[in-house]
């Protein structure tokens, strides 16, 4: 049932491809935080349109499917002339989708700063942007950290989904060498001991995060 | 008298369809301390929170040194809401000390203090650290320069908080009820501090607050506040001894009888 050699054999070529799973992620999730915080301004904003048109487009993609997304960038884009390769097509996908938890994450910090610092950030003088960046956001992101992280580590573990637009990630490498051999069962156990190998320790890590976090903020 | 230093000009404020402030006219001169003073929800909150732009004028103009603080002159000279540049310019000449401090808690004592010199006015880092440990001084708290607010008693929180306003050398600083969220103990220390600054001189004082015996030592002046008007205003003798308006009698026969005084 369970042969080591052949297991041995294919476990460099799937780890390989843990290159791509992993800079997918990453390049994914710096997306996610930078469109994040921008939805999380927008919908904040002052101008009635422009919060009810950024409200509307997080709602929306919050409340469809990943996969449809991916689907829908990889092969209906390129009909109104937007060809993009599966990595791009991939990262994009996930750094839209996540955005919008990201923003609701965001707001949520935003909200636990008492309505005082802003006032206080008026009569020093402070110009909207320097109190973003020096009082408000400052106070608002760290207690919302260990949310983020495990956002961080959710989407690590939905990358395979990246498989379904092509992407040659670890689970679509381990799908070909099924395809090639016959045999699934070695690939693809090593496919989830590698994620489990990666998610488990990120999530210990994380409870040590959110430990500090409450400790200093509560 | 000189030119006043602010000018309130027939101010209303609403909330929705609620009158807070109805058409107040008032002058405070350059170094002049003025105690506010009313029952709650009276309009003295709102009055000097207007001056902090805390609050949106409804009508009229609030001037300070000769400026619009709310407005501006377009070409023709009519008066248009103010831009937020021109409503900074303005703004920067006002300071307030909170009953709630509101220090920033993820700084030290000192960062809180010298945040704004150097973010907001551009200041040297090192100048403003300079400046930032006299003030410190100042106030007593030499010590606790690289603590946390969360580390701090009430009174020094405070003590802090006027560090904080003072070191934007505001030629009028606010205080909103600067000892009201404090144990009744520490109340001494902060009002000694604020003492200490009125006697210093230049800057002129909003004071509201419900220690009648810290207006009477401090304050050129008392407001007395009602339904959104100043209903008597002059020298803390002629308002705590002499007390014409009724509304005012009865604010001060409750107040004394509620807090018979140890002076």
């Amino acid at each position: 049932m369970w042969d080591w050699n052949y297991a041995f054999e294919v476990l460099p070529e799937i780890a390989s491809a843990l290159g791509v799973t992993i800079s997918a992620t990453v390049v994914g999730f710096i997306l996610a935080l930078v469109l994040g915080l921008i939805w999380t301004l927008l919908i904040r904003s002052s101008n009635k349109i422009i919060t009810t048109v950024a409200d509307s487009i997080v709602k929306f993609i919050r409340n469809t499917p990943l996969l449809v997304q991916l689907y829908f960038i990889f092969y209906v884009f390129p009909q109104f002339g937007l060809s993009l390769d599966p990595f791009t097509a991939g990262v994009i996908g996930l750094g839209l989708h996540y955005s919008t938890y990201l923003s609701e994450v965001f707001r949520s910090g935003i909200e636990s700063v008492g309505p005082g610092q802003w006032e206080v950030a008026t009569a020093l003088n402070f110009t909207t942007k320097k109190t973003w960046t020096r009082i408000i956001l400052p106070q608002a992101i760290p207690p919302v950290l260990p949310v983020i992280g495990n956002y961080f580590i959710t989407m690590f573990k939905e990358t395979p989904l990246l498989s379904a637009i092509t992407l040659v990630e670890i689970l679509q490498t381990a799908q070909n060498i099924g395809a090639g051999t016959f045999r699934y069962t070695e690939p693809l156990t090593i496919v989830g001991v590698l994620f489990l190998l990666l998610s488990y320790p990120a999530s210990i890590a994380l409870r040590q995060l959110e430990n500090r976090v409450t400790a200093r903020y509560s | 008298m000189s030119e006043p230093i602010v000018k309130y000009n027939n101010v209303t404020k609403y909330f929705d369809d609620l009158m807070v402030l109805d058409g107040i006219d008032f002058e405070i001169q350059p170094g002049e301390k003025v105690a506010l003073v009313g029952p709650s929800g009276s309009g003295k909150t709102t009055f000097a929170r207007l001056l902090m732009t805390l609050e949106e004028i409804t009508d009229g103009t609030i001037e300070v040194e000769g400026d619009y603080l709310w407005h501006e002159e377009d070409s023709n000279g009519e008066l248009k809401p103010a831009s937020t540049e021109h409503l900074r310019k303005v703004r920067s000449n006002i300071g307030m000390v909170f009953q709630h401090f509101h220090l920033f808690p993820h700084m030290t004592v000192l960062e809180n203090i010298i945040e704004a010199p150097v973010t907001v006015k551009g200041i040297d880092k090192k100048e403003a650290i300079k400046d930032g440990k006299e003030m410190l001084e100042k106030v007593g708290l030499s010590d606790k320069a690289d603590t946390y607010p969360a580390q701090l008693s009430g009174g020094q929180k405070q003590r802090v908080a006027i560090a904080r306003a003072l070191v934007m050398k505001p030629k009028v600083l606010i205080f909103d009820e600067p000892t009201s969220a404090l144990d009744p103990e520490l109340v001494g220390e902060v009002l000694d501090v604020i003492k200490d600054i009125a006697n210093q001189g230049e800057t002129s004082m909003l004071l509201i607050t419900h220690e009648m015996d810290f207006a009477r030592e401090v304050a050129d002046r008392i407001a007395f506040f009602d339904a959104g008007k100043i209903v008597e205003d002059g020298p803390p003798s002629e308002i705590l001894y002499n007390p014409q308006a009724p509304r005012l009698k009865e604010f001060l026969e409750r107040f004394m009888s509620t807090q018979a005084s140890p002076e």
